[in-house]
C-alpha cells in the first residue's frame, strides 16, 4: 500500500466509526422522547408491559398465568396490557444483563432470590421502598425470609413473589425393603446406605446433581458450617473451619462408600428418574420433585421427610423468586399496579395450585395449605432455612464452591486442602 | 481523468470497507480498549482504566494457564490427526476407480453437518454411564472392559472423545483440499518415477508431498486457526470439566465475559488469544519458507 492508500483507508476507518458512534447514540435521543410521548399517551393507548419469567412452556404455572391471572388482571385494568417471555433459567442471567447494556430491558421480571443483589448493585432495578406507595404494606403482609432477599444497601429493591426449600424425599418403596425409616440425623446415613446396598445391589442411597452450592450448603450449615461472616466480609475462618470442612468429609465418605450417585459428578440418569425407577432411594430436593415425577411417572409414591439434622440443626437453602421492576421501563405505574396483583392473595393461592408456595402469611394459613398433601413438610423446613450469600459476585462464590466439591469428591485434595484454597479466592472477590 | 479512475476501485469497495469497519475493525479496537479498563457493562461511569493490570493476570491466572496448554494440546493432536488421514484418505481415494464419489460424500458429510448435531451426538455416544452407547458396546457385547467407563468424568478419556470428534468432523475438509490438490500434479512425473523404478512410498515422499507442500502449509494453518477457535464442543460435551481440565482458551474466556462479566478480562484473553495464534502463524510461515528453499 503507498501512503495514499494507508490514508484513504484510515479516513474509511475513522469515518465508520464516528459512523458506528451515531448510530449508537441515537436511540438513546430517541429514548428520551419515548418517554414523553408514552406518558402523554398512557391515558388513550394501552400500557403494554413485558414480564419475564423462567417457567417453561407447557409447565402449568405458565398456563396458570397466561390464561387464568393475566386475564384477570387485565379485565380489572383495561389501561394496561402485559406481555410474557419465557426465558429458560440457566439463560436468564445472560439475557438480562445482555438486554440491560443494550436498552431494551423488560419492564419487571420474576428472577431468582440469589439474583437481585447483582442487578440492584449495577443500578438496573428501581428501589420499591422509595418509589412505590403502600410499600410498608407489604412488608407486613410477607414472610421476612423471603421479603429480606430484596433488601440491598439499605434499600429493597423487589417483593417476594414464591418461596421454596428443600427437604428429604425417599422412596418408600426403597426404604421399606431396606427395611430404615428416614434418616434424622447425619450419623445414621452410613449403617442406612449399607442396609440398602445389601437391598439394591445396582441402587444408590442418595442422589443429588452437582456440587454446586444449592447442593452443599445443607451438609454446611447442618454441620454448623458457613461460607462467610454474617456481614459477608471473609470467608477464611468460615469456609475453611472444621464445621464445614467435617460437612465435605461427610460427603466424600459417603461418594467414596458408593452411597451417592455418580450424578454428583455429572454422569448417569438424573435424579427423578433414577427415583422413579428404584435406583435412587433419596433426593434433597423441592416441592416441585411432585409435579415433575407424577407428570413422567404418575404411579410412583414420592415422600419427604425434614432434612437430616447434624450439630448446627437441620437447615436447607430458601430458595424461590422475587418481582423487580427495572429502571429502564417506561411505564412504571402500570408495573407496580401489576405487581400489586402478583401479591393479591387471588394470585398467591391460583399460583400454589400448581406448585409455588405462597409468600403472604395469610395464604399460609389459608385451609388450602392447612389441608395440604404435601406442603406441610416444606413450610416446616422454611422455618429454619436460610438464604444464600447475598452478594452481587455470588455466582463467582458459586462456581469457586462448585470446584472445590469436585476437587475433594475427585480425591485430588483434601477438604481442608479445597476449602482454605476457595476461601482465599472468595477473600479475594470479597474486597 | 486519470484520479477518477484511481478512485473508482475504491468506491467498489466502499461497501465492503464500511461493513468490515462496523462489524469488525469497531468492535476490535473497542475491545481492545475495554480490555485496559474494569469495564462496566451497564454504567460506563463506573469503568476503571487500570492499565495493564487485565494481562499482568493472565500469568498469573492457573486456569488460563491450563486452558491454554489444552488449546494447543488439541491443537497439535487434532490438526496431525485431520492431515495425515485427510492426506491418506485423499491419496486412496484418488486412486481407486470406483465408488468415488460415494466415498467422498460418505467423507465429507460430517463437514457440512452442524458442530452442534455431532457435539450433542458424541456427548451421548460417550455417556458416562453404562447406558451410553459406547460403554454398552465395550461393556455388554464385547466384554473388553468390565465396569461403564465414566468418559467424560476424566481428563484423558474427556480429550479423547474431544479429539476424535475433532478429527472426524474435520477430516472430509482436507481430504478435499488435498484431492484438488492431487488433480494438479502432471501424471508424466508418475510415469516417470514408475519407468525408474520408485516404489508407491517412494512416490508419495518424493513427488506427491512436495508438489503439495504449499496446500498442507495452508492446511496446516487454517485448521491450526480453527484449532484454536474451539468452543461449542467443549461447551456442549465438557463444559470445561471436570473441574476445568477440559477448557479451552474460548470456553474460558465466555465464561469470564458472560457468567462472571469480567468484560475486561475477557477482553484481555482474546487479545492474549490473538497474539499467540499470530506467533504460531509467523512460526509455521517461517517453518515452511525454509523447507521450501
Amino acid at each position: 500500500m503507498n501512503k495514499r492508500e494507508i490514508g484513504f483507508v484510515i479516513c474509511l476507518t475513522l469515518f465508520s466509526l464516528i459512523l458506528t458512534g451515531c448510530v449508537q447514540a441515537a436511540p438513546e435521543v430517541d429514548a428520551q422522547q419515548e418517554v414523553s410521548k408514552a406518558t402523554a399517551e398512557i391515558a388513550e393507548a394501552p400500557a403494554t408491559i413485558t414480564f419475564w419469567h423462567t417457567y417453561s412452556e407447557n409447565s402449568p404455572e405458565n398456563d396458570m398465568l397466561v390464561n387464568t391471572l393475566i386475564p384477570i388482571f387485565e379485565e380489572s385494568h383495561p389501561d394496561i396490557r402485559v406481555e410474557t417471555l419465557i426465558i429458560p433459567w440457566e439463560d436468564f442471567r445472560s439475557k438480562v444483563f445482555t438486554s440491560i447494556a443494550g436498552g431494551v430491558a423488560p419492564d419487571l421480571a420474576r428472577v431468582d432470590i440469589i439474583w437481585v443483589p447483582e442487578l440492584a448493585d449495577m443500578g438496573a432495578l428501581v428501589a420499591l421502598d422509595e418509589n412505590m406507595e403502600n410499600f410498608d404494606t407489604y412488608t407486613e403482609q410477607v414472610f421476612p425470609g423471603p421479603l429480606s432477599t430484596n433488601a440491598w444497601n439499605g434499600h429493597y429493591y423487589g417483593l417476594p413473589l414464591d418461596t421454596n426449600t428443600k427437604t428429604w424425599i425417599y422412596n418408600k418403596a426403597m426404604y421399606e425393603k431396606a427395611g430404615i425409616t428416614p434418616p434424622a440425623t447425619f450419623d445414621e446415613m452410613q449403617e442406612q446406605c449399607e442396609a440398602m446396598k445389601v437391598a439394591y445391589p445396582d441402587g444408590y442411597y442418595f442422589a443429588t446433581d452437582g456440587t454446586f452450592a444449592w447442593v452443599t450448603l445443607p451438609w454446611i450449615w447442618s454441620f454448623g458450617g458457613a461460607i462467610t461472616d454474617d456481614a459477608i466480609t471473609t470467608a477464611t475462618g468460615y469456609l475453611n473451619s472444621p464445621e464445614t470442612v467435617a460437612a465435605y468429609e461427610a460427603l466424600k465418605a459417603l461418594y467414596d462408600n458408593g452411597c451417592i450417585a455418580p450424578v454428583i459428578m455429572g454422569s448417569g440418569i438424573d435424579v427423578f428418574t433414577g427415583y422413579a425407577q428404584d435406583s435412587y432411594a433419596s433426593l434433597d430436593n423441592g416441592p416441585w420433585t411432585f409435579p415433575i415425577i407424577e407428570s413422567q411417572f404418575p404411579d410412583k409414591e414420592i415422600s419427604a421427610s425434614p432434612f437430616p439434622a447434624g450439630p448446627g440443626g437441620s437447615i436447607n437453602v430458601v430458595g424461590g423468586e422475587d418481582v423487580v421492576l427495572f429502571e429502564q421501563s417506561e411505564n412504571k405505574e402500570a408495573v407496580m399496579e401489576f405487581m400489586r396483583f402478583l401479591l393479591s392473595e387471588e394470585y398467591q393461592l391460583k399460583m400454589a395450585e400448581v406448585g409455588q408456595i405462597p409468600v403472604l402469611l395469610d395464604a399460609i394459613n389459608s385451609e388450602y395449605f392447612q389441608n395440604h398433601p404435601y406442603y406441610g413438610v416444606f413450610l416446616q423446613q422454611l422455618t429454619t432455612s436460610k438464604s444464600r450469600t447475598a452478594h452481587p459476585k455470588w455466582e463467582q462464590m458459586d462456581s469457586i464452591l462448585t470446584d472445590a466439591g469436585q476437587y475433594i469428591l475427585r480425591g485430588e485434595k483434601t477438604a481442608q486442602e479445597a476449602l482454605d484454597e476457595a476461601a482465599a479466592q472468595i477473600d479475594a472477590l470479597l474486597q | 481523468m486519470k484520479t477518477k479512475k484511481r478512485q473508482t476501485p475504491y468506491l467498489f469497495l466502499l461497501p465492503g470497507i464500511i461493513f468490515l469497519s462496523v462489524w469488525l475493525i469497531y468492535p476490535m479496537l473497542k475491545t481492545l480498549q475495554i480490555s485496559f479498563y474494569d469495564w462496566n457493562f451497564i454504567d460506563a461511569s463506573k469503568n476503571v482504566f487500570i492499565g495493564i493490570q487485565n494481562y499482568a493476570r493472565t500469568f498469573h491466572d492457573e486456569i488460563f494457564l491450563l486452558s491454554v496448554r489444552n488449546t494447543l494440546l488439541y491443537s497439535v493432536v487434532t490438526v496431525s490427526g485431520q492431515l495425515l488421514l485427510g492426506f491418506a484418505t485423499a491419496i486412496i481415494i484418488d486412486q481407486i476407480r470406483f465408488g468415488k464419489i460415494f466415498f467422498r460424500t460418505v467423507y465429507y458429510l460430517p463437514v457440512v453437518t452442524s458442530w452442534v448435531v455431532c457435539s450433542l451426538l458424541f456427548k451421548f455416544l460417550f455417556n458416562s454411564s453404562a447406558a451410553g452407547l459406547i460403554n454398552y458396546v465395550l461393556v455388554d457385547i464385547l466384554h473388553v472392559v468390565e465396569n461403564a467407563v465414566p468418559w467424560l468424568n476424566e481428563p484423558q478419556t474427556a480429550f479423547l472423545a474431544l479429539f476424535i470428534l475433532g478429527i472426524w468432523k474435520g477430516v472430509g475438509w482436507t481430504m478435499v483440499i488435498f484431492l484438488a490438490a492431487l488433480q494438479s500434479i502432471p501424471v508424466e512425473l508418475y510415469d516417470a518415477a514408475q519407468m525408474d523404478g520408485a516404489n508407491a512410498w517412494q512416490i508419495v515422499t518424493h513427488i506427491t508431498i512436495p508438489i503439495l507442500a504449499p496446500t498442507i502449509i495452508l492446511v496446516t494453518i487454517m485448521l491450526t486457526i480453527g484449532a484454536f477457535q474451539t468452543y461449542i464442543p467443549i461447551n456442549l460435551i465438557t463444559n470445561g470439566g471436570p473441574v476445568h481440565r477440559t477448557e479451552v482458551i474460548l470456553s474460558y474466556m465466555y465464561d469470564q465475559a458472560f457468567t462472571n462479566h469480567n468484560f475486561g478480562y475477557a477482553s484481555a484473553l482474546s487479545f492474549v488469544m490473538i497474539v499467540i495464534v499470530f506467533i504460531i502463524s509467523q512460526f509455521q510461515l517461517k517453518f515452511s519458507d525454509i523447507k521450501s528453499k
